[in-house]
């Protein structure tokens, strides 16, 4: 058949897109501004290093405790990473790949300890347990806090694997396994990779748990050190390090992945997967299963729920626990409206404006989500009190702080928000009469509102369990559920410091319970 | 009186120069098909009209008035300009009555308004209260073209409106918005690459090409004599031969042949004649004419396109012929012309045959 | 219409009426005074219930640690709008007192403790008392095998036997008074051995309780940890007992809580009256007869009979005064301590 096509080429693609209007100049410099709060702790960081000099600072760094905690530091995240891939994997197989019975539940329940925020989880084993110290606590309780952060992608990437791929492996002579190893983890690399970044990150930013159980870790040390004699050169060139491991590990992940491109073989697999039979080993590895829901949600809500029916030392202070909620719950919501409203800026840019401001404010939204909480409240703290006195121990420092920790959260929502209002809806209204503001009201607000929500309700929740930038940034009196929580927990009032474990865990249930949703849609 | 006037309208992007110089009149109550391959400027061309963006030169003036050029640019909700774009983009939070309506005032909003609206691009009352999700393809675009004239703009800006649609529906939902614009007694203009669609939808039709307007005439004009052999080439199948001509008459490989066009009394010497496949006729071999020997033959069902070999020289010709009266390949058979062909001034420029892909 | 003007108006008056009682009776008749308060928090308002009660002043505490509130009274200056500041231990006190940011104490306030308990340039003076002690596990440590000096708790015969809360101002207080004691060069070895030997721990409740499960053998801490748990329940320490230096050993170093008036405060007279109550007979006694069991320094006032008595500690001589903190991080830091 002659097909051959001249000149009217198909136009649904248009040759050569053009560049839409240049982006107002009051939004540009909105997301520079935005891209420069996002930046300021690492630029403290770098700033602080340069100031303090090459011999004070290798004298700070290059000493035997540096190497400790580096030492510590690496081999918690190597363990832990390795282990939440292993168990994130298994369960992810089991529940898409497998004949497992009960799948949706069995999704709902390696999700749910999510809930659970670490130092609760930390504090619900240390406390029936106090040996549980050292490496190996440390290990295992962070493996159990964060292997969902595995276990949800891999099991989102099993669901869109196109099933032919493995049908044609074993068509060709693999065994089962042989297909699993060489056929469907290859093309789990991406999921895999950035489920490993995310536990990586967050180990580096523990501070909670790891103090709990007595690990120490940079972020740990850097707590004492600011404790201790605050303000000091110390504890920000042990940040310095700290970050410079941060930034080597996105680094590693954008390595690691930009050579290879997993394209989705369509929007999730066309036919259903063929699943394996489990057959005997079927109680076996229900029995392994259970034991690591037990383990990772039982124990620490099993914990909080005795010690509550116990509530041994001095009864509830019911004053105070509903005074320390309210106060969690109104810095929750400022923090989110003000996160919200400034994320607003570098997603309108990303979607609606691509170019260079909208590049640089992605990547330094990018960095800024890979710092830990006590690095932004260190920076935050120091610059205060050597250039913004006024703003030292405020509220609003807080908040910016809360700001600078969790925009990337909201810039992804945000964006996603905006991909639901095309301009080309704006330029239909404006045909019809309405001028920016009507197109605003009408079109835009209603159709991104509920992504805005979405990501608000995110960082509202990311604020109220938050522990590490809180300790440091809260002025003096304020108290929060989780410094409540700390305080007690610190000083072995286990009965006290339940209560507020507790409420932590309630006010986290909803976020989780949305990503069960999410989940599950996929399970058949 | 002409609804749309453009005078020497030139925009670039950048360093891209996308209108070099576009002048366009369109007159009240007809529709316009601006045709053009991607990349022409069609598309920017109706934005500018809409008052989406404004030219770097030249003018721009709607029921007389000039909107764009002039001083200050008139902002689109003032210009009175309906706008459906090539996806429809109905607004997802809003249903299909609230779709309709949005443009009007709070008052004019009414159901029976609503229900004519939707009565005049042929959709049933009974989907005012659906969501745009809830409607096909087609369905979308004729409720995108009810909410752009509902306010009675002076004029409506089509962007491939049915291009996005599949074979089966873009038909039928042409007829709807030709008959809807007729009705509404509305100026439109439609932007389209597809040369069927341009034909028949149009009252006249702008052949645009690298940002200029190439030739702007009626239908059966911009086929029967397209200006050159790019738009000849653009508009429908060619066969364009090396001839010479002399006299009216045009020497070439399919014989002697009567020769028209614009310029046809003023070309002698070599030039390039312009024939359609449907001007050539096939009959067995023998019986008079050029002999040609079948290399393939395309099956549509209602008509074959047969490609052929002319036996001394072998330069490929395209004919067309009914269905059921195609000839089998490898057969030798003897060609035959019908009607006049067109000259173009040219020099030695070899012979080809212009395809376009299959009409839907 | 009618009726939305009406509740319009209603809430608007109950808006207005409460605002102005707020603000009206808080205004103008009481002073209040604001204390950065880095002693336990009962322990303080238990002190201070009196001082309300008959003096009519307010006290608002804010409540913080050593340093954390230290700092922040120098960062602050002379805008702070702390009027008087309590501390658990000295060199919190001295940090603020070398700033230059104390005012001079009342003469019949420092007649109420003995001199060694007012700092030298007379501007805070100690209202408690607490001894360091070291705690030891009774079932794995015989009395004979204890160590006869803090010191020796360096020598490596210790590894992994004793515990220490190093990021805590309590046990920073007590290397400053080893400094005092023995020098510079001798506690920075001190400090060697001890990073060796030691596994350390957030706080002293921590390492009573290690201590008492077994997990260490010893550990460093202040002396009414222990008592308090024993009042409780004795959960936490009954396998535990506590072995006090003595003999002007750093080990038996008495760290002072200390009280001092702000020199930016605006209602000195009051402040002035504050420490004045903390360090007098009633202030004092609320001490003794409150849960905190720690040592009262006032003159004439004796410490809870539960209590080993003041008189048998044998603390060594340290100027209160002159207890250095930022030195004593920097060492810790230097031995890997912190």
């Amino acid at each position: 058949m002659v097909a051959v096509t001249a000149a009217p080429a198909d136009a649904a693609a248009p040759v050569g897109r053009r560049r839409g209007p240049r982006p107002p100049a009051l939004l540009v410099l909105a997301g520079l501004a935005v891209a420069a709060l996002t930046l300021l702790p690492l630029a403290f960081v770098a700033y602080e290093a340069v100031q303090t000099g090459w011999a004070e600072a290798s004298r700070l760094i290059f000493r035997q405790r540096t190497a400790d905690l580096l030492w510590n530091t690496v081999r918690l995240t190597a363990g832990a990473v390795a282990l939440s891939l292993a168990l994130g994997v298994a369960a992810a197989w089991l529940v898409e790949r497998s004949d497992l019975p009960g799948r949706r539940l069995w999704t709902v329940l390696l999700v749910a300890p999510l809930a659970v925020p670490s130092f609760v989880n930390a504090f619900g084993w240390i406390s029936i347990a106090p040996g549980l110290d050292g490496y190996a606590g440390a290990v295992t309780i962070t493996t159990l806090s964060y292997f969902p952060l595995v276990f949800l992608p891999a099991a989102a990437a099993l669901r869109g694997l196109d099933p032919g791929l493995e049908e044609s492996a074993y068509s060709l002579g693999l065994g089962r396994w042989a297909g699993f190893v060489r056929v469907v983890l290859p093309q789990l690399r991406p999921a895999l990779l950035g489920g490993a970044l995310l536990v990586s990150l967050h180990l580096l930013s523990e501070f909670g748990a790891l103090a709990l159980l007595r690990y120490p870790t940079f972020t740990t040390a850097i707590y004492d050190q600011f404790q201790s004699s605050f303000n000091s050169s110390a504890a920000t060139m042990l940040a310095g390090v700290l970050v410079l491991l941060c930034l080597a590990l996105l680094l590693a992940d954008l390595g690691l992945r930009g050579r290879s491109r997993y394209a989705r073989i369509g929007g999730g697999a066309p036919r259903p997967v063929a699943r394996a039979p489990l057959g005997p080993a079927r109680w076996p590895v229900l029995a392994g299963l259970a034991a690591l829901v037990v383990l990772a949600l039982g124990v620490p809500i099993g914990s909080i729920v005795r010690w509550l029916l116990a509530g041994s030392s001095t009864g509830v202070d019911t004053h105070r626990l509903l005074q320390a909620a309210g106060t969690s719950l109104s810095l929750g919501a400022v923090a989110a409206l003000v996160t919200v409203v400034l994320a607003i800026p570098a997603a309108w840019l990303a979607v609606r404006h691509r170019g260079r401001v909208s590049a640089l404010l992605e990547g330094s939204t990018y960095i800024s989500s890979a710092l830990p909480g006590i690095v932004v409240a260190l920076a935050l703290v120091t610059i205060s009190i050597r250039a913004a006195t006024p703003l030292y121990q405020t509220a609003p420092l807080l908040i910016a702080g809360y700001a600078i920790l969790f925009i990337p959260r909201a810039v992804v929502t945000a964006r996603a928000a905006l991909a639901q209002a095309p301009p080309v809806l704006d330029s239909v209204a404006r045909s019809l009469g309405e001028g920016t503001i009507g197109t605003l009201r009408r079109v835009t607000l209603p159709l991104i509102a509920p992504g805005l929500g979405a990501g608000a309700a995110l960082v509202f929740l990311a604020v109220v369990t938050e522990l590490t930038a809180t300790l440091l940034l809260s002025p003096l009196g304020t108290r929060t559920l989780a410094t409540e929580f700390w305080n007690q927990s610190s000083s072995l009032a286990y009965g006290a410091a339940a209560p507020y474990a507790a409420l932590l865990v309630a006010l986290s249930a909803p976020a989780t319970y949305l990503l069960t949703r999410q989940a599950r849609r996929g399970t058949a | 009186m002409t609804a749309l006037t453009l005078s020497g309208v030139t925009k670039a992007f950048g360093s891209t120069q996308v209108l070099r110089g576009v002048d366009l009149h369109v007159p009240a109550r007809t529709l316009t098909a601006v045709l053009g391959p991607s990349g022409c400027g069609k598309t920017t061309l109706l934005r500018l009209v809409a008052g989406f963006d404004d030219p770097d030169s030249g003018t721009i003036a709607l029921g007389g008035e000039t909107v764009a050029g002039a001083g200050r640019p008139r902002p689109p909700r003032h210009r009175r300009v309906g706008y459906v774009p090539q996806e429809g983009a109905l607004f997802p939070h809003l249903s299909v009555a609230a779709n309709v309506g949005f443009g009007l005032p709070r008052k004019q909003r009414s159901a029976e308004r609503v229900a004519e609206l939707l009565g005049l691009v042929g959709l049933s009352p009974a989907l005012a209260g659906r969501h745009p999700h809830e409607l096909s393809g087609g369905q979308q675009q004729r409720v995108a073209l009810a909410r752009a004239l509902a306010p009675r703009p002076s004029i409506v800006l089509l962007d491939e409106p049915f291009s996005s649609l599949d074979a089966a529906l873009r038909e039928s939902t042409r007829r709807a918005v030709a008959d809807a614009l007729v009705a509404a007694e509305t100026t439109a203009v439609l932007v389209t690459h597809d040369q069927a669609e341009a034909l028949s939808l149009a009252d006249q039709v702008a052949v645009m090409r690298n940002g200029r307007l190439v030739q702007l005439a009626a239908p059966e004009t911009v086929y029967g004599s397209p200006t050159d052999a790019g738009v000849a080439g653009f508009v429908g199948e060619a066969v364009l031969l090396p001839a010479s001509v002399c006299d009216g008459h045009a020497t070439c490989e399919l014989g002697s042949l009567a020769v028209r066009g614009a310029v046809a009394g003023s070309i002698s010497g070599p030039a390039r004649i312009l024939l359609r496949p449907e001007q050539l006729v096939l009959s067995a071999a023998g019986s008079g004419g050029v002999e040609a020997r079948v290399r393939d033959v395309s099956y549509y069902g209602h008509d074959a396109s047969v490609r052929l070999e002319l036996i001394p020289g072998g330069t490929e010709v395209l004919a067309r012929v009914a269905g059921h009266d195609r000839p089998r390949p490898g057969s030798l058979v003897c060609l035959s012309v019908v009607g006049e062909a067109l000259a173009y001034p040219g020099d030695a420029a070899p012979a080809e045959v212009i395809l376009t892909p299959t009409p839907g | 219409m009618r009726w939305r003007g009406t509740t319009v108006a209603a809430v608007v008056g109950a808006a207005v009426l409460s605002l102005a009682a707020g603000c009206g009776l808080g205004s103008g008749s009481k002073t209040e005074l604001v204390v950065y308060n880095a002693q336990h928090e009962d322990l303080v308002a238990t002190m201070l219930k009196g001082f309300a009660k008959d003096t009519g002043i307010d006290v608002t505490l804010r409540n913080g640690s050593d340093f954390e509130l230290a700092n922040q009274i120098v960062q602050e200056g002379s805008a702070s709008p702390a009027d008087v500041f309590l501390t658990e231990n000295s060199p919190a006190m001295t940090l603020v007192s070398d700033k230059g940011l104390f005012a001079p104490l009342d003469e019949d306030t420092m007649a109420h403790v003995p001199a060694a308990y007012v700092s030298s340039k007379k501007d805070w003076i100690g209202f408690a008392g607490r001894s360091t002690v070291l705690a030891y596990n009774t079932q794995s440590v015989p009395k004979a095998q204890l160590p006869a000096s803090i010191m020796d708790l360096a020598d490596p015969r210790w590894k992994g036997q004793v515990g220490i809360a190093p990021s805590g101002a309590d046990f920073q207080a007590i290397v400053s008074a080893v400094v005092a004691v023995e020098g510079q060069s001798k506690a920075q070895e001190w400090l060697k051995g001890l990073e060796s030997n030691a596994k350390i721990y957030r706080n002293n409740v921590a390492i009573l309780s290690a201590v008492n499960a077994g997990e260490i053998r010893t550990g460093i801490i202040y002396h009414y940890y222990w008592y308090q748990d024993q009042a409780e329940s004795g959960a936490n320490s009954k396998n535990v007992q506590l072995e006090f230096f003595g003999h002007q050993d750093p080990g038996a170093f008495l760290s002072t809580s200390g009280a001092g008036v702000l020199k930016s405060s605006k209602h000195a007279e009051d402040a002035q009256k504050l420490v004045n109550y903390l360090t007098g007979k009633q202030g004092q006694q609320a001490l003794v007869d409150s849960k905190a069991l720690e040592y009262p320094l006032g003159n004439g006032v004796a410490a809870n009979p539960k209590l080993k008595p003041l008189s048998e500690l044998d603390p060594p001589k340290v100027d209160i005064g002159s207890l250095n903190g930022p030195q004593v991080v920097s060492m810790m830091q230097q031995a890997g301590l912190l």
